[in-house]
């Protein structure tokens, strides 16, 4: 590799391509060709329907029910028709001249650029984390409701199927629409920054994959607003119940399947980039433990996902064509969902984890100025937890009543999972044994995310081991261990991410005072919050229900206190974004100091990333080691071949 | 224990590494470059796995030990259905009642059963849970080994009354235990109010609707002192409107209440009971009005 030709080196004569007048700007892809489109597609998706009625002699032939159960197909592909997700590839599918790319959906030049389809991954990794935030805000105070009910012993505010939807739609949202899509948004904008590339493999995948995104999350809010209420059977689903539920199951359904299909998407995408996007001298061994973590879960997204996708198609089957996937009755078995369920669900919780990993290890090394302790069994540790994790999905049903000898067995493996993630922890801590650590916003979020998984780790082995599992599983201590780790885990991690790249993203600096503020106010609530719940679980508080004993009142409102406290934080977060995006100090290119090759550019970096292609010559975490270097960039030729003769002697 | 240990040894780095390695503001030097130890890094690989390893055998041991049912274990069979819980004792005549009555001191093998959609069965004072499974029978062992009265929750979301299915364990001396035996046996069988109330609550009514005549104060479903209204309004005799709604629930259902939430299945009550239990809601509601 010699020189890297460019094609867009004038990128600016491009900025503006002639806007479309008259009648064009309702047949151009945008805003404007969104709302006849969706009329378009809900009359295809509402005629289907009537004319097959029709056909068969079912009546009656317009049924509400069956009609919106299409129609959530249909409208939000006439909504992608008409935003422009798929103009290119139908252009390029019917055989008309596709449109030469002049790159003007490309990279940002003013904020109206954030709302329509764009290629850039800077771009679409800025609209995933707004858009995620969002639905994080929504899910956020569904919670506060469902802490509002629990308050007090007794029914308050809700009756008993708004309480179950309330609690099934925040665990959905933060789920499919803010934890697995927000690691997402951070890696799309990261990954290829840090690869040496200068987009991700599949531009055009990549719009479409973000903007399926918000299709599924207005799905699943806008639940509430059908007859018979949101969708209330947790975000687990189980059949029988989810077969006979009024029609808001059908959101949850479909809205899994758009924000599944939006995953495996970007998971493929990620796959391809990493496997064949990386700078010249980016070998595996070379490459920062963000992005191992972003490859080993792309690759339990891609082997995974389909088996919820398929879980939640049986459900519907069974509901609208009458199928009996789970119905004992017609030779159906329930337990069946749970198994196909939980094969996607467990491997999930990783998805929802490891680019944490990723995360905390770049902020730790970072922070602490030292290399990664052990950055080789740190990357292989991620591939044991890969390959583990599809091996123990049976211990979320250790009281199923499944077939007995499969407890041991998963039991067995659920427990050693906790060795390579052990290794892991130490890891980090070897790694800022004798540093010189920085505790700057993202910092504190790291160290605060490492302790807390490791509660959430411990009571996993409680929840691991089958006798204890059989008296605390549906209980509060339930409740308590997935917000260690989701909480604690991933939500610090991806609040890690987002001060730690803040600088990269908007090229301004965080108000660190209130960075500090936000995460001492976050650590505490969600402590006083999540902690008592193990205690008041092992007593006999179940989980999922708006009413409950008397004798645990006392913990449950301290709990609701301590959880509006916890919801109050996020105020101190959005302030400090919105403000510092606009008015925070500039940045400069490379705040923190840091080798990975993100932080070698400008702030935010150029469209294209890279004037040219990086040389890599090293390990991106060689802090400490004098004259070491992880790329050469725009340098001569002659220095990269003196740095690989320092490396190998 | 253990995990508290490690807990703390976690906690007792980082807050060393707090306190030692933070450095001051305008100190811009790297740390010592250490890539690793393999000693180390062997250590913290073999010593959870030994640990893991232990906890798996004693669990499963205990595991083992949790499913025995002994030589002569009381048999209950559990029937779970939205929202109510029943209970009959084949060893007794197929007795059955709305709550578990337990003699103390004898292990009991549960048979759990579901009608509708997933329950699970859990007592939290006995430490053992089990999910009970459309079209699948799965067993529970227990030894209750103290007299009292304990909680039966659903702990499995089953729908919009889930948070009220619960009912009683009542674990009584075996002498106390055969005398409420001989008691049922004779109330089912006495004069069509008693049978009435007692099929009532045996099958879990009372988790659901109210009727002040059996104490009964749940507002899943409708309130059943209103049941000549209702049958006014659904336009037919008040003993047919009855049976109509327990055989057949759909076929009218009160307004403001969901559809297909009151379970099927009351239809196979034995027509004796079930004859009783529409004589005594008949009769309750009349002169509770």
């Amino acid at each position: 590799m010699t020189t890297v030709t460019h094609e867009h080196e004038h990128v600016d004569e491009h900025a503006a391509p002639p806007a479309p007048t008259g009648w064009r700007r309702l047949t151009a892809p945008g805003w404007l060709r969104v709302p006849w489109m969706i009329v378009v597609f809900f009359g295809i998706g509402a005629g289907i329907t009537v004319l097959v009625r029709w056909l068969e002699g079912w009546h009656p032939i317009w049924k509400g029910s069956i009609i919106t159960t299409v129609e959530l197909t249909t409208v939000p592909l006439g909504f992608l028709a008409g935003i422009g997700t798929f103009d290119y590839w139908v252009r390029y599918a019917t055989g008309a001249p596709t449109a030469p790319e002049d790159h003007s959906g490309h990279g940002a030049r003013s904020w109206r650029d954030y709302f329509r389809v764009n290629t850039d991954h800077k771009v679409i990794g800025v609209q995933y984390l707004v858009t995620t935030i969002f639905f994080f805000l929504a899910a956020g105070m569904l919670a506060m409701f469902v802490r509002a009910e629990l308050a007090k012993p007794g029914m308050q505010f809700f009756d008993n199927q708004t309480y179950n939807g309330l609690f099934s739609v925040h665990a959905s949202l933060m789920i499919f629409l803010f934890v697995i899509p927000a690691f997402a948004g951070l890696a799309n904008f990261v990954v290829p920054l840090m690869l040496g590339a200068p987009d991700m493999a599949f531009p055009r995948l990549n719009a479409l994959s973000y903007w399926l995104l918000p299709m599924a999350g207005f799905m699943m809010l806008g639940s509430f607003l059908v007859p018979g209420g949101a969708f209330a059977t947790g975000w687990t689903s189980y059949a029988p119940l989810a077969v006979h539920q009024p029609l808001g199951q059908v959101f949850f359904n479909m809205g899994v399947q758009w924000a599944g299909a939006s995953s495996i998407m970007t998971a493929l995408n990620f796959l391809v980039t990493i496997i064949t996007m990386r700078a010249p001298g980016m070998t595996f061994w070379r490459m920062p433990l963000l992005v191992w973590a972003n490859f080993t879960t792309s690759l339990l997204v891609v082997i995974a996902t389909p088996f919820i996708a398929g879980s939640q198609f049986f459900v519907m089957f069974d509901r609208v064509m009458h199928t009996h996937f789970f119905d004992p009755g017609h030779g159906g078995y329930p337990l069946a969902y749970q198994h196909i369920f939980w094969f996607y669900s467990h491997p999930a919780v990783y998805i929802m984890m490891l680019p944490g990993f990723g995360i905390a290890s770049e902020v730790i090394s970072v922070m602490s100025r030292k290399p990664i302790f052990g950055y080789r069994l740190m990357a292989l540790s991620l591939l044991a937890i890969l390959v583990l994790g599809f091996s123990v999905w049976a211990h979320h049903m250790f009281v199923s009543g499944m077939a007995p000898w499969l407890r041991v067995p998963m039991m067995a493996t659920t427990l050693l999972i906790a060795v390579p993630t052990g290794i892991k922890v130490f890891s980090w801590l070897a790694t800022m044994w004798e540093g010189r650590i920085n505790f700057s916003t993202p910092m504190l979020f790291a160290v605060g995310f490492v302790s807390m998984f490791v509660i959430g780790g411990l009571s996993g082995i409680y929840l691991g081991a089958v006798p204890i599992d059989i008296h605390v599983s549906d209980t509060a201590f339930v409740v308590a261990h997935i917000h260690y780790v989701l909480f604690g885990g991933s939500l610090f991690t991806i609040f890690a991410g987002i001060y730690y790249w803040f600088p990269k993203m908007t090229g301004r600096m965080y108000n660190e005072r209130l960075g500090k503020l936000h995460f001492w106010l976050t650590f505490v609530g969600f402590n006083l919050t999540f902690f008592p719940m193990h205690l008041i679980g092992v007593q006999g508080m179940p989980r999922r229900v708006a009413d409950y004993a008397p004798r645990f009142a006392d913990w449950n409102l301290f709990i609701s206190i301590a959880s509006f406290g916890l919801g109050a934080s996020t105020v101190v977060f959005l302030y400090n974004m919105i403000w510092s995006w606009r008015f925070g100090p500039p940045a400069g290119g490379n705040p923190w100091r840091a080798l990975t090759l993100e932080w070698q550019v400008t702030s935010p970096p150029p469209i294209f990333n890279f004037d040219e292609i990086p040389q890599v010559v090293g390990s991106p975490y060689e802090y400490g080691v004098p004259g070491a270097r992880h790329a050469v960039l725009n340098g001569d030729r002659a220095e990269v071949g003196e740095l690989e003769e320092v490396r190998r002697t | 224990m253990i995990c508290v240990a490690i807990f703390a040894v976690v906690a007792a780095v980082i807050a060393y590494s707090i306190w030692k390695f933070r450095a001051p503001p305008d100190d811009e030097s790297d740390g010592p470059p250490i890539h690793g130890h393999t000693g180390l890094e062997i250590t913290w690989t073999a010593i959870p796995t030994a640990l893991v390893v232990a906890i798996a055998i004693v669990s499963a041991i205990v595991l083992a030990k949790n499913g025995d049912a002994g030589s002569n274990p009381l048999h209950v069979d559990v029937t779970a259905q939205q929202f109510a819980w029943s209970f009959s004792y084949p060893g007794h005549a197929n007795l059955t009642s709305g709550d578990l009555r337990l003699p103390l001191g004898r292990k009991v093998e549960l048979k759990l059963r579901s009608l509708d959609v997933i329950h699970s069965f859990w007592v939290p004072e006995f430490g053992q849970k089990q999910d009970t499974v459309p079209g699948l029978t799965t067993k529970l062992v227990i030894t209750p080994d103290r007299v009292g009265t304990y909680p039966v929750i659903c702990t499995e979301l089953c729908g919009l009354g889930h948070a009220v299915m619960r009912t009683s364990a009542i674990v009584m001396p075996a002498a106390a235990f055969e005398a409420w035996v001989n008691k049922q046996g004779k109330a089912l069988a006495g004069p069509a109010g008693q049978a009435g109330k007692t099929v009532f609550v045996n099958n879990g009514c009372n988790s659901c609707h109210t009727l002040k005549a059996a104490g009964a104060t749940a507002k899943i479903g409708p309130d059943l002192d209103k049941l000549p209204a209702e049958a006014k309004g659904a336009g037919k005799p008040l003993d047919a409107f009855v049976h109509e709604s327990i055989v057949n629930p759909n076929a009218y259902v009160a307004p403001g209440f969901p559809k297909n939430v009151m379970p099927q299945t009351f239809s196979q009550l034995p027509k004796s009971q079930l004859d009783a239990l529409v004589r005594y809601l008949v009769s309750s509601s009349r002169s509770g009005r």
